[in-house]
């Protein structure tokens, strides 16, 4: 007897998961026409991220359709894979960049996407792979050095590109991923402790390199990267640069109070006030325009999307599942935490677009592709069934 | 299975936790941000997008009595630029060599104005047609420079009453914090003296404003909402330009004509007219004068330099209110009249003047002005002949009846205090007492005691006793209007816009003396013999007019004598006083005297021709 197709859709289709994923979608697509809508080339952009919605859906179904354990056969070509894509930019012929921090893959003129996003997910799976072979306990010293290196080998990549953004999504992804993965709290204060000492040193040799090459522009940190640091411990320095544009999108997000201007209204959008305010400040439009309604309706959204993506790793059937779900909420919840937080003044600003919403093709098709992973895991938790 | 899963439960809790705390604490900044503090973000999204800038209001004219204009506008072009035209330093070189303003000015200029961020700043005030036209053809080579129309200030009369009109600057940043103009802003043009200065509120009228929404670059989008501006009100002064220009001239020849008797220090002096009964100013001239219209457009600093530096004589002082002097025996007049209304003495007074007076001892003596004495004198003659001697006696007399009736007298009579004329920089003069010498010799008390010399002294107009050229002047209309002290005043009206009166200046009594018609009938008569047998004869030879004066020659520590001469006129029924004061001019009946003859000729339509005589006394 053939199963009724109600019990093959509640299989396959993971409900909460599929329905925050299509509102924050379509809440996202309403809030780059609405941040576009007074910028010249309005039109273009709206276009050309419905055209990244449509890109991504395919990609959403196809990594549904594909086993996510199959994969986990891959680790060895996927971690080459993964260090061609992030240092594909810097390939003659291959690489553009823009306004020196986001780096494009380009053939000719033709621009195809930006590797470090679907790095991010290759870079999920790739140590997920690695992860699930201790089967949730990583002690050994020989273990957690193997676990580190794969971990830092695409960080040291991502960093040295310079993508600093990418970077701590990748820190932030090993992190969720190590503690799913059962790696010893002692270890974890090992990690910090190395890691506070990394970045120590890097910021004191980057100041004595700039004294002794008289290179005021930053040689290991860039000079606007050390702004916004010292722009986010003390707002009010340098107001008409770096600072501004933390003010501007204070101001928004503020002015917007309990239920906002209105979509498409709100001063600070529409007369330019908020700085890049399709793609990294986009939070601050919908601040201002849709007010705090607006605002704790997204973050509801989110929650509800990475509740289901718990209750997906949750039920996967194997540890390899749980920890490419677990992988990917904290990629979320990091760009969430870091791009709403600097938005408001409670994180330093750095190039981390918000998920779902932020314009920009390349995002969208990798936040949507995770989807279809999660829903290849949810799938396939009782089994690997044919379709 | 169930073994990884059992496993992975509490950590799946942990991350749980730690997604429900961020998206927690995220929520909770937001509604501190958006909700708590909302209102306060929104005040500075507004101050963000808003710019308002001010539509300044045509000043208005100065009229003189009859209407004919004083000070009127004109409008010029005047090149202005936005503030950040500053930072384009290749921009702000070829500007300055374009409207011959050097680049430091330029950048001065578009530094300051810190208030009005979109407000273009006032680079240079009436440039050629030519330079303006210039700049309109080659606009695309200057961003953010613009010509644009605005009126400057102009005196027909070139320096004509330049005192009393004052002239008009940029407000300074003491008048800005002093906050008289609860709108002004820096950049707005003011009144910095005179009428220009008293009357600013009236002139300015009330500026208009423009507000704009502006974007992130300044660049406006749209104007929200426009007030127009209101012209300031046309004022008519007491002034009649006629008169003033003759008393400017009179005062600038017997400046000549001092030095021409050898008084070749005179350089500066003062000449008043008033209406004896309503006090209205007809006349005011200081000299030396200045050209008002060197300020329009800020005054460049050798100028301002030039007008005060010690040796110009500081033509900016109006000394008819802003100087005191000794009055010297034109106060005889005030004296007598102390001396009657007192009953110290009376008409039939007489005193013997030997030449050497010793009322105080022989140790204490004071010369008479004429050395060989006037013989038995009555108060007639002694106003006729400026007898010392005589006025000695009086003094002495006010000295042994104890209190301090003429210092008394004095005052009622308007002097020892400011008068409240519409001007600014008015001085009290001074009528000194026993209360002031101590006061004023606290550190030494040896001269702190009140002597009769001291009584005696003032009762020749010398001493301690210091009067305003106004204050003379109007001393002697309360003697020819039958004794009321009113107060001066140059605003005749306000003047609504079709030119009527809308306010009109009251005639305001400040003291009545309640001098008696006896009294000031003795005292016409006394000063009416001044002009006809006594020092003032020679000046006032042939004048068809009866004149009531008294001529001045004032002593002054290490300078020249002062030569004065105050008066009322026509004597029967009076209309006009007038003061005259020449410093270091020498003698009164020889140098102020005729000055005031010159005036009067143009208020009664007497043909006037110059007089050269001579006069001895003090």
């Amino acid at each position: 007897m053939r199963a009724p197709i109600t019990r093959m859709v509640r299989d396959r289709v993971h409900g909460g998961l599929v329905l925050s994923a299509v509102a924050l979608v379509v809440f996202g697509g309403v809030m780059v026409w609405a941040a576009t809508l007074t910028m010249t080339g309005h039109a273009a952009m709206v276009q050309r991220q419905i055209l990244g919605m449509a890109v991504g859906l395919l990609a959403l179904v196809v990594m549904w359709l594909l086993d996510y354990q199959v994969l986990k056969a891959w680790t060895g070509p996927l971690m080459v894979a993964l260090s061609l894509l992030i240092i594909s930019p810097r390939i003659p012929g291959l690489g553009a960049s823009v306004s020196g921090a986001t780096s494009w893959l380009q053939i000719g003129s033709i621009r195809l996407f930006q590797p470090s996003e679907p790095a991010k997910l290759l870079f999920i799976v790739v140590l997920a792979a690695v992860i699930a072979e201790y089967g949730g306990k990583i002690d050994l010293p020989r273990d957690v050095l193997k676990v580190a290196g794969f971990a830092a080998l695409p960080l040291v990549l991502i960093l040295l590109q310079p993508d600093l953004g990418t970077g701590l999504v990748f820190v932030a992804i090993a992190s969720g991923m190590l503690l799913v993965g059962g790696l010893k709290a002692r270890w974890f204060a090992v990690f910090a402790l190395t890691g506070t000492v990394l970045v120590g040193a890097i910021f004191g040799l980057n100041s004595l390199l700039v004294s002794a090459m008289n290179k005021p522009e930053g040689v290991l940190i860039k000079a606007y990267q050390m702004d916004r640091l010292l722009v986010f411990v003390d707002p009010t320095r340098d107001p008409k640069g770096a600072g501004y544009n933390l003010a501007q999108s204070k101001i928004a997000i503020g002015s917007g109070g309990l239920t906002g201007a209105g979509l498409g209204m709100g001063t600070q959008s529409r007369l330019n006030f908020i700085p890049e305010r399709h793609t990294d400040f986009i939070f601050s439009v919908l601040g201002e325009q849709l007010g705090f309604a607006g605002a704790v309706m997204l973050l509801a959204l989110y929650l509800a999307l990475m509740a289901s993506a718990l209750s997906i790793s949750a039920s996967s059937r194997d540890l390899f599942g749980a920890l490419v779900a677990a992988g990917l909420i904290s990629m979320w919840a990091f760009q969430i935490l870091e791009n709403v937080g600097m938005t408001i003044g409670m994180m330093p600003i750095t190039g981390i677009p918000l998920p779902f919403m932020s314009y920009g093709s390349s995002f969208m098709v990798t936040n949507l592709a995770g989807i279809g992973m999660l829903l290849s895991i949810w799938s396939r938790r009782y089994g690997t069934t044919t379709t | 299975m169930t073994t990884f899963r059992q496993l992975l439960k509490g950590r799946f809790a942990v991350l749980g936790v730690v997604v429900l705390v961020m998206l927690g604490s995220l929520a909770v900044r937001l509604w501190g941000m958006q909700v708590l503090s909302g209102g306060s973000f929104a005040a500075a999204a507004e101050d963000n997008r808003i710019r308002e800038v001010s539509l300044p209001a045509a000043r208005g004219r100065i009229l003189d009595v009859k209407g004919r204009p004083l000070v009127t506008n004109r409008p010029v072009m005047a090149v202005t630029a936005q503030a950040t035209v500053s930072e384009d330093t290749t921009l702000v070189a070829q500007l300055a060599s374009v409207i011959g303003v050097p680049v430091d000015e330029i950048t001065k200029r578009l530094s300051s104005y810190k208030a009005e961020r979109l407000a273009p700043r006032i680079l240079k005030v009436d440039v050629p047609m030519q330079t303006a036209s210039f700049l309109a053809e080659h606009s695309a080579d200057f961003p953010g420079v613009a010509v644009e129309e605005s009126a400057v200030r102009v005196y027909p009369g070139g320096s004509l009453a330049a005192h009393v009109l004052g002239y008009t600057g940029e407000i300074s940043e003491t008048q800005l914090a002093a906050n008289a103009l609860p709108d002004a802003r820096i950049g707005d043009v003011v009144g910095k003296s005179g009428v220009e200065s008293s009357y600013d509120k009236v002139l300015q009228g009330e500026k208009g404003f423009r507000r704009f929404e502006v974007d992130n670059q300044g660049r406006v989008r749209t104007v929200l909402a426009e007030g127009a501006p209101r012209a300031g009100k046309d004022i008519r002064l007491t002034i009649n330009k006629d008169v003033q220009a003759v008393a400017e001239k009179a005062l600038s020849d017997a400046i000549a004509e001092a030095h021409r008797q050898g008084f070749t220090n005179a350089h500066a002096g003062s000449a008043v007219v008033l209406d004896v009964k309503t006090g209205a100013v007809i006349a005011m001239a200081s000299a030396p004068t200045y050209d008002p219209s060197v300020f329009l457009g800020g005054i460049s600093d050798a100028d301002w330099a030039m007008l005060n530096k010690k040796s110009s004589e500081y033509p900016l002082n109006n000394r008819a209110i802003m100087a005191a002097y000794a009055p010297a025996s034109t106060f005889k007049a005030i004296v007598a009249m102390a001396g009657l209304q007192t009953r110290l003495i009376t008409p039939s007074t007489t005193f013997q003047c030997p030449g050497f007076w010793t009322g105080m001892g022989k140790q204490w003596g004071k010369w008479c002005w004429l050395h060989s004495g006037h013989g038995y004198v009555s108060l007639h003659k002694a106003i006729g002949q400026s007898c010392d001697g005589y006025f000695y006696n009086v003094g002495k007399k006010f000295y042994d009846a104890k209190g301090e009736k003429l210092q008394d007298f004095a005052r009622t009579m308007g002097l020892g205090a400011k008068l409240g004329i519409d001007l600014s920089g008015e001085v009290s003069g001074r009528v000194p007492d026993i209360a002031w010498k101590k006061a004023y010799n606290k550190n030494y008390p040896e001269y702190q005691q009140w002597l009769p010399g001291d009584t005696v002294n003032m009762s020749i107009g010398q001493g301690d006793l210091l009067v305003t050229p106004l204050q003379l002047a109007s001393a002697y209309a309360t003697l020819g209007n039958g004794g009321t002290v009113v107060r001066p005043h140059v605003l005749s009206a306000v003047l609504a816009p079709d030119g009527s009166a809308s306010v009109e200046t009251s005639v305001t009594v400040i003291s009545d003396p309640k001098l008696s018609a006896t009294n000031l009938a003795t005292l016409r008569s006394a000063l009416v013999g001044v002009t006809t047998t006594g020092t003032g004869r020679g000046s006032f030879v042939g004048f068809p007019i009866s004149v009531a004066g008294k001529t001045g020659t004032a002593q002054v520590n290490g300078k020249d004598d002062y030569a004065l001469f105050a008066c009322y006129a026509p004597a029967a029924a009076p209309k006009y006083a007038i003061a005259v004061i020449v410093e270091q001019g020498g003698h009164g009946g020889s140098v102020a005297a005729p000055a005031a003859r010159q005036i009067m000729s143009k208020l009664f339509g007497v043909k006037y021709k110059t007089i050269h005589t001579t006069d001895v006394s003090r």
